[in-house]
């Protein structure tokens, strides 16, 4: 039950080209630490033997990988990225953008795209080298026990909760047999709400005794042995008028 | 050593240079700025070009996702007028449980809690029904437009993250996180079968020859179900036990049955190859033929299409006896019967501007593979190569192309399934426009329209090599199909066609050689220029023929375009 948006077709129409980029994470990451204006690099575009030449370059800044301002970082994300660029190969592909109140707008069409790549040195071999050493680490550690654990399954004469539960039964007491009447409207009610009940949940509802609660049930309603509502309670057809029965009546000796 | 080029774009770095830049991250050559930047208030201009910044902008409440089309879909986003996208949500059923209402009859108490632990015990663990990963659904240009689906392509933001880089009016670049790539496939707006009805014609298939028929009786069955239930029902019972796919429902009664009772007797009168299939066609065109009488209710007089109606007609090769014999029968206004005649000359004459043959092989291999669903248009030809072996008339990619779709009111055939067939009549089919589907008032409209416009686009039909080619050609048609095949078998229109035996063009080995002296042919182009019409061969035959030619001609080869041309030098 979406509410269908009218797409902005606005960057098409006026063949705004844009770029789709392959950045690796972990240049990505330190783009997601720079500051509030944003800037994160300068690209370059040149021609060198010919062929257009894109080369993206990190800011100083950012090329810490701990958190921005520490200083001692002794790997350093690689600086120079030339982009390597692909024309789109008959693939349509466009970017649309969803903001936040559900506005769609077509931003634009790709015109070409780009994977960044580092220029690959021995710092950048560092530092995939511990990316690799963290991502094999196991998520799952076996750990070694100095002592044997103690504190479960020691045999019991009574259970916790047994004992709880036995507190509680004689707190509350024997289940007192009210009126018939009251018991009566207190069935009645329950069966507004719900069509099948097991015994159980009236019993649970009504505080009655199995045996008197059992017995008026017998009066006022029917057991179901069989069907989906397997072994529940429900009134008799005469006590009962639920709205949706009554059409299901309807309509069958219509 | 670096060394630098000077040439007109600028000083050059060789590949030595940057090897050695090895750890001196921070360090750039700027060599002597020849060329001033263009974007004099960003980044100083080195040799190598222009510098821009790149922002990538913190606060954007706009999350980017990737629209991404399939090449051979030839979409073309600037030529969207309007478009409308919204979330496709019919798994929500599916996800969400339906629950009862509380006070409902039916409801158990505590059910909920109950299905809760039940479904814990045994781990059963439910997929949330999470909104952002549901397919989009695009509808561009309105209602009659296209409509894509768009399914998110999992896995996009793993490994790497994609940006979009979109230059800002003051030259820098911003780049924006991709969230999210949407796959867009079109949606088919005819429409085809399900699942099961499927795997039912599935197993029919070596039965049905017409599978033009398959999604009439489907849309007879849509449609009966509709208005009356079970009186419809007896028919459709009918209808099935008439073998095979044969709908029979048309809605233009008229000329359907006019077009089915003439086609199906040209049909049978093909002799050859097809010969069960033709019976099962007559069956079929019988079945039908009942079934529109009942249907019609006037025509119960005027058609009595007994097992024995059809027999004599194998025999005719000339349809034009039989199709007379039909005539009086279907006691049509003129106006129907004009239609189909006019509509068979028309396309007559279509298929003789046409150059087909080469289709016919292509679509025959492709009926082989293709079975079950086909669109009325594509199962007429695959009925046509089916029912006879003979060389068809192409006709019809036109015909089907208007015609057809104006008398049976189909949706839109897709271009892909036009474009699946042979290069003319795929063409045609898949340009022609999506053709919404049409009441009977307004199909009789389009009917008159298309039949007018192929009178007018018919040409004076050339003397010889008619009428057998014609009634070969309306063997071939499926008898549901377009009124050509009736018009041809009925009384030919003034332009007279002539006996089969004389053609146009004579398949023998001078004809052969001077083609083959002018210009390098492949045998495609052969046999295009030995159409069967025209010389008053079956497809086959006039293959053999040609084969024996070249063999005896010897001419030599050579590949242009990846295909064997031949040529004689003289």
């Amino acid at each position: 039950m979406s509410v269908k948006t009218e797409v902005d077709l606005s960057g098409v129409k006026k063949s705004n080209g844009v770029w789709l980029v392959k950045v690796p994470k972990y240049l990505s990451q330190q783009w997601d630490k720079a500051k509030e204006r944003g800037e994160v690099g300068k690209i370059t575009i040149g021609k060198k033997h010919g062929k257009t030449e894109v080369r993206f370059c990190l800011n100083e800044e950012l090329t810490a990988l701990g958190d921005v301002g520490e200083k001692d970082a002794s790997l350093k994300v690689p600086r120079d990225h030339p982009f390597t660029m692909h024309a789109v190969g008959g693939q349509t592909m466009a970017a649309f953008s969803q903001s936040d109140t559900d506005g769609i707008s077509l931003e634009g069409m790709v015109v070409h795209r780009a994977e960044c790549r580092p220029v690959v040195n021995d710092n950048y071999m560092k530092l995939k080298k511990l990316q690799i050493r963290e991502s094999t680490k196991p998520q799952r550690v076996s750990q070694q026990l100095e002592r044997a654990v103690t504190t479960i399954f020691k045999p019991v004469a009574n259970h916790d909760f047994n004992l709880e539960h036995d507190k509680k039964k004689k707190s509350e007491g024997k289940m007192v047999r009210a009126e018939r009447q009251v018991v009566l409207d207190m069935l009645f009610s329950a069966f507004e709400k719900h069509q099948y009940y097991n015994i159980k949940d009236l019993v649970d509802i009504t505080k009655q005794p199995v045996t008197y609660l059992k017995d008026i049930m017998r009066e006022i309603g029917t057991y179901n042995s069989k069907g989906t509502h397997k072994s529940t309670w429900e009134l008799k057809a005469e006590y009962r008028h639920y709205q949706s029965a009554e059409e299901e009546e309807e309509m069958q000796t219509a | 050593m670096a060394t630098r080029n000077h040439s007109p774009g600028g000083p050059m770095f060789t590949v030595d240079y940057i090897n050695k830049r090895d750890n001196d991250v921070g360090y750039v050559y700027y060599p002597e700025a020849e060329k001033p930047t263009t974007m004099t208030s960003l980044g100083s201009s080195t040799s190598s070009g222009t510098e821009y910044t790149v922002r990538v902008p913190k606060n954007t409440s706009k999350k980017y996702n990737i629209m991404a089309f399939n090449s051979g879909d030839k979409v073309n986003c600037s030529a969207w007028t309007q478009a409308r996208m919204e979330r496709d949500m019919s798994a929500r059923r599916i996800y969400g449980e339906e629950e009862s209402q509380d006070g409902a009859a039916g409801s158990e108490f505590g059910k909920k809690q109950r299905e809760e632990a039940r479904r814990k015990k045994y781990g059963i663990v439910t997929r949330e029904f999470k909104v952002e990963d549901q397919p989009w659904i695009l509808k561009v240009n309105g209602k009659a437009g296209k409509r894509f689906k768009g399914q998110k392509k999992g896995g996009v933001t793993e490994n790497a993250s994609y940006y979009i880089f979109t230059q800002c009016p003051d030259g820098a670049f911003e780049a924006f996180p991709v969230h999210g790539w949407y796959n867009f496939t079109p949606l088919a707006k005819h429409r085809t079968l399900t699942a099961e009805e499927a795997e039912e014609e599935w197993g029919r298939r070596n039965k049905v020859v017409n599978h033009f028929s398959i999604m009439l009786q489907r849309r007879f069955r849509e449609q009966e179900r509709g208005p009356d239930d079970e009186d419809e029902g007896e028919k459709s019972g009918k209808k099935k036990k008439k073998g095979g796919g044969r709908g029979g429902d048309l809605r233009i009664h008229d000329l359907e049955e006019d077009l089915e009772m003439s086609s199906d007797d040209s049909d049978s009168s093909m002799g050859d190859d097809g010969e069960s299939k033709a019976k099962a066609k007559k069956d079929k065109g019988k079945g039908k033929g009942k079934k529109k009488k009942k249907k019609g209710g006037e025509h119960e007089a005027l058609e009595d299409s007994d097992d024995g109606d059809y027999e004599g007609l194998e025999v005719d090769y000339m349809s034009d006896e039989s199709s007379s014999d039909e005539e009086p029968e279907k006691g049509q206004p003129s106006k129907a019967e004009e239609h189909p005649k006019g509509i068979d000359e028309a396309s007559e004459s279509e298929e003789e501007s046409e150059e087909e043959k080469p289709n016919e092989e292509e679509t025959k291999e492709e009926e082989e593979e293709e079975e079950g669903k086909k669109t009325p248009v594509q199962a007429e030809k695959k009925k046509k190569k089916d029912s006879s072996g003979e060389s068809e008339s192409s006709d019809d990619s036109d015909i089907e192309g208007e015609t057809a779709s104006a008398l049976f009111m189909k949706k839109r055939t897709p271009p892909k399934r036009g474009g699946g067939r042979g290069s003319a009549g795929s063409s045609r089919t898949g340009s022609r426009p999506g053709t919404p589907s049409i009441d009977s008032a307004a199909t009789s409209n389009t009917l008159r329209a298309a039949a007018s416009k192929l009178e007018q686009g018919k040409r004076p039909t050339p003397g010889p090599g008619t009428d057998s080619p014609a009634a070969k050609r309306l063997k071939m048609e499926p008898s549901s199909q377009s009124p050509a095949p009736s018009g041809k078998s009925t009384p030919q229109p003034p332009s007279g066609k002539s006996t089969p035996s004389s053609s146009d063009v004579q398949l023998t080995e001078e004809a052969v050689r001077r083609y083959l002296i002018r210009k390098p042919m492949t045998t495609k182009d052969l046999l295009k220029k030995f159409q069967t019409k025209r010389t008053g061969l079956s497809s086959e035959q006039t293959v053999n023929v040609l084969a024996q030619i070249l063999k005896r001609l010897n001419p030599e080869r050579k590949n242009v375009n990846d295909k064997m041309h031949f040529y004689l030098t003289e």
